[in-house]
C-alpha cells in the first residue's frame, strides 16, 4: 500500500511537472512574440498565427500530451479527490518555475496567495 | 518585458476558458460514452478505437473548444505573468462547490468551506502581487 502511494505520488509530481514545462514553452514563445494591442479579432489572428509559427509551441504541445497521458494513468490509479488535491502541488512548481526560468518577480504576497490557494485545493478535494 | 495588471477583462477571460475546458472534458466523455473499452488490448484495437470516436460529432467539438481555449489562454498570457495566470485560474476549484450550493443545494462542510476561503483569499492575494509589479515598473 505504502509503496503503491510512492508510485502515485510520483507520477502526479510527473504529470505536474510535464504540465509546467508544457506552460513554461508556451509563455516564452508568447513572450518572444509581438502581442496583439487592441481585443481586435484579426489582431488576435495575427498573433496566434505568429505564435504557432514558433516551435517552442509545437514543444509544449508535446509536453501537454505528455502530461495528460500520465495524468489518465494516475486517475486510472489513483481516487479522484486523492489526485486533486496532490495535483495542487502544480502551483508551486509553477511559481518556482516562473521565477527561475521567465524572470518573473514572485514577491512575498504572490507566494502567499498561491500557498493559501495549495491549502484551499488540499481541503476542498480531500473534504 | 512589460507585464500589465490583472484587468477585470482577463479575469473574465480565465473564468471563461475555465467553463469551457469544464465543456471540452463533457464533450470528450461524451464521444466515447457508446463505446465499448474493455477491448483494447493492442495497437489495432486502440486504432479502431480512435476511429470510432473521430466519427462522433462530440469529439470534433470537443477538439474546437479545445482550440478556442489554446486562443484565449495565450492571449492572457500575451498580458500577464504566469506566475499569476496559473493561480487565478484556480478560482474554477470554488465555482463548482458554489454552483452546487446554489443550485443543486447541496451541504458543504466545513472543512470545504475553510478550503474554499482559502483559495479566495489566495486569488486576491496574488492578483494584488500582479498590481506591485505594475507600481515598481512605474517608478
Amino acid at each position: 500500500m505504502r509503496q503503491g502511494l510512492f508510485l502515485i505520488l510520483s507520477l502526479i509530481a510527473l504529470t505536474s511537472a510535464l504540465d509546467t514545462i508544457n506552460q513554461l514553452f508556451l509563455k516564452s514563445a508568447i513572450n518572444s512574440v509581438e502581442p496583439p494591442h487592441s481585443a481586435n479579432i484579426i489582431k488576435i489572428i495575427g498573433f496566434i498565427f505568429r505564435l504557432i509559427c514558433k516551435p517552442r509551441v509545437w514543444l509544449s504541445g508535446i509536453f501537454a500530451l505528455m502530461s495528460l497521458s500520465v495524468w489518465l494513468l494516475v486517475l486510472s490509479k489513483a481516487d479522484l479527490n486523492f489526485a486533486f488535491s496532490a495535483d495542487s502541488m502544480h502551483y508551486l512548481f509553477i511559481a518556482f518555475a516562473s521565477s527561475i526560468f521567465l524572470k518573473e518577480k514572485v514577491g512575498m504576497k504572490r507566494w502567499l496567495g498561491t500557498i493559501s490557494i495549495v491549502i484551499g485545493i488540499v481541503l476542498v478535494s480531500l473534504t | 518585458m512589460k507585464t500589465k495588471r490583472l484587468t477585470l477583462k482577463i479575469l473574465f477571460l480565465l473564468i471563461f476558458s475555465d467553463v469551457l475546458e469544464t465543456a471540452v472534458h463533457l464533450c470528450f466523455k461524451r464521444s466515447v460514452i457508446p463505446l465499448n473499452s474493455t477491448q483494447i488490448n493492442d495497437f489495432q484495437s486502440g486504432f479502431i478505437f480512435l476511429y470510432q470516436a473521430a466519427s462522433s460529432p462530440y469529439l470534433w467539438l470537443g477538439l474546437i473548444v479545445a482550440a478556442t481555449i489554446f486562443i484565449i489562454w495565450s492571449s492572457v498570457l500575451s498580458k500577464i505573468d504566469l506566475s499569476v495566470a496559473v493561480p487565478i485560474a484556480s478560482s474554477s476549484y470554488i465555482f463548482v462547490p458554489i454552483a452546487s450550493i446554489i443550485f443543486l443545494h447541496e451541504k458543504v462542510s466545513f472543512l470545504r468551506w475553510v478550503g474554499i476561503l482559502f483559495i479566495i483569499a489566495g486569488v486576491i492575494f496574488v492578483s494584488l502581487s500582479s498590481k506591485d509589479g505594475e507600481r515598481e515598473l512605474a517608478k
